[in-house]
């Protein structure tokens, strides 16, 4: 893979982005800044981008998926995968931030909603197992987080990130089941989690239950 | 270990062939949930659309080695819903007939009621929904808000909103929960046409389990004859909430096994598109295996329970549900995890599967849900420990 290298604070900007304003935006940064002209393709040839970014030279179209902010499509690229070059683990790290920060957004969510929902007359939030559920996924945020402080392109090879991206595959689908049934339907936070774990699938492959922070 | 009796091994055998016919139809589903209607003549979901139809109402059964079956059981149940998600859960789910609204008929409807509703059931293939949940009150259904009101002598009137209510859209009719008075004993229980003027129902896009056409419902000045009130035949405390909780009770391990049906779906799709294994993949296989047989033997125990009327049937359906809805979640992720990067597009059919298995978590109470439903009837001495 050939492409530019990012700027060294990007890292936590493809996470602040992704928090703040959502996966398309920060999927859009990330493209333009680590990706050359476009999303590499993962190791199994195949590559996630928003629609506009892709090119159509990019690849063939697997399967489209709404989001808010935009639509994202998975591909089939044309380029060569990856040979662990510097511009692919600039990209497998950005990846990595990426999915953090919707993680963190998706937490930012889960908070919100159930700190405005109420069992009789308290809060939803305030219930002890949901207490205990939103810890649970707080400690899985914080070891991630504490794993990629100061981390650059090369600092964690490959089987480190993929554990990482499995740790967050595995606390994403904590905060989806205290988030109840909204985080099933198509326009939603669940929707973007969704997504989420296709790139995770294209650039890493799959979470499997009982790998590092993997459990479903 | 339970092991199963021949008149159950017989509809497990026909259920496992007849769920053969849905995996093709999978995808379709999936992409367009309105396929339900070219495939009701589907031998499956021909069959749902009569199953637990008492014997008096329905003359025709479905008959299997010599024997009738009517889907009244909760073991057989249990079973076949187990190989029909293997088959495809999204279809099982999007066939037409009475499975949930059925048993609250049973436990409520007076004579009359219960003719008028399988009368309608035998007619034609019949959607039907259950409609219980409010929007922003998943987890506290007892504080719901839609009322019933009387309105002259014979007639009541529906307000309010629901929301996640299967099939909705597609049905004739169904069963809504409104209170008619403050407090626990102040909910009843209504049999709604959907053709009746303030019925509406939009469906909700989901992520998966498609077929099930979830939808929002609202009830605007809803009128609804008297004879369609459920229960007032019985005493206060048996109609109602009460009532929804024990017909939960009863179904709940249906919907564990099929949780059940679509980790096994997930694994079974490894063991016939990967030729070779590594010794580690081997081995996580085997341990997903021997999880599946766990969960079998639970979720059979408790429908064993159910048909037993045993104390322990609501807290054993609460520990087999709460472990289907992870199973399959795990299951399906693990079976993504065997081949490799891309799997989520190169294998679609595996992708839905897992897609399907997050809406598990959510039907019929969430995990915490079951886990507390489950330590109540630890304290409470449901659950026998010898």
């Amino acid at each position: 893979m050939t492409g530019r290298t990012a700027a060294a604070d990007a890292w936590i900007q493809y996470r602040r982005t992704a928090r703040q304003d959502g996966l398309v935006p920060a999927l859009t940064l990330l493209c333009e800044t680590a990706g050359d002209s476009g999303p590499p393709p993962g190791p199994g040839g195949h590559a996630v981008a928003p629609v506009g970014v892709a090119g159509a030279d990019t690849g063939d179209v697997v399967t489209t998926m709404t989001v808010e902010g935009g639509t994202v499509v998975a591909l089939r690229s044309r380029a060569e995968p990856p040979s662990g070059s510097t511009p692919w683990a600039a990209w497998a790290l950005g990846v990595t931030s990426l999915r953090f920060g919707l993680s963190e957004r998706l937490l930012d969510t889960v908070l919100a909603h159930l700190g405005g929902r109420t069992v009789g007359d308290a809060k939803l939030l305030h219930q002890q197992m949901v207490k205990g559920g939103v810890a649970e996924a707080v400690i899985e945020q914080l070891e991630i987080e504490t794993m990629l402080a100061g981390a650059t392109p090369g600092d964690l090879d490959d089987g480190v990130l993929a554990g990482l991206n499995a740790q967050i595959t595995g606390t994403d689908r904590m905060l989806l089941r205290l988030l109840g049934a909204v985080s099933f339907l198509a326009d939603g936070p669940g929707q973007v989690a969704r997504v989420s774990e296709v790139i995770a699938d294209v650039y890493f492959g799959s979470a499997r239950a009982g790998e590092h922070g993997g459990a479903a | 270990m339970i092991e199963l009796d021949d008149r159950t091994r017989a509809i497990q055998r026909q259920a496992r062939a007849w769920a053969q016919e849905l995996k093709p139809l999978a995808l379709e589903l999936d992409q367009d949930p309105d396929a339900i209607h070219r495939h009701l003549d589907v031998a499956i979901v021909s069959y749902l659309t009569r199953m637990t139809v008492p014997p008096e109402f329905n003359p025709d059964p479905v008959v299997i080695d010599g024997r009738p079956f009517y889907g009244t059981g909760t073991l057989e149940r249990v079973v076949f819903a187990e190989e029909v998600a293997v088959g495809d859960a999204g279809m099982l789910l999007a066939a037409p007939g009475p499975v949930m609204s059925g048993v609250l008929v049973d436990a409520m409807g007076d004579e009359q009621q219960k003719k008028w509703f399988y009368s309608r059931i035998m007619e034609k293939p019949t959607w039907t929904f259950f409609a219980l949940t409010e929007p922003d009150r998943g987890s506290d259904a007892g504080a719901m808000n839609t009322t019933l009101t009387p309105d002259g002598d014979d007639h009541f009137v529906l307000r309010g909103a629901k929301r996640y209510i299967g099939n909705a859209s597609r049905a004739d009719l169904g069963i809504v929960f409104a209170r008619t008075r403050p407090g626990p004993l102040g909910v009843t229980a209504v049999l709604t046409e959907t053709s009746a003027p303030g019925f509406t129902a939009e469906p909700l896009e989901t992520i998966g389990l498609r077929g099930l056409r979830i939808t929002a419902v609202t009830l605007d000045d809803v009128r609804v004859p008297a004879g369609q009130v459920l229960g007032r035949h019985l005493r206060a405390t048996q109609r109602g909430m009460w009532s929804a909780v024990q017909g939960l009770n009863r179904l709940r391990p249906g919907v564990a096994a099929f949780g059940l049906g679509i980790a096994r779906a997930a694994y079974e799709y490894v063991l016939d598109n990967r030729r070779t294994l590594n010794t580690t993949e081997r081995q996580r296989l085997d341990r997903l295996g021997l999880r599946l047989t766990e969960l079998r033997q639970l979720i059979w125990r408790s429908a064993i329970a159910v048909d037993d009327n045993d104390p322990a049937a609501g807290s054993l359906a609460s520990a087999a549900k709460a472990r289907a809805s992870r199973l399959a979640e795990e299951a399906t992720l693990e079976a993504l995890g065997c081949f490799g990067p891309g799997a989520r597009l190169d294998h679609p059919l595996l992708d839905k599967l897992a897609r399907d298995a997050r809406g598990v978590e959510f039907m019929e109470g969430t995990g915490n849900i079951q886990k507390l439903n489950l330590f109540t009837g630890l304290v409470q001495g449901h659950l026998r420990r010898d």
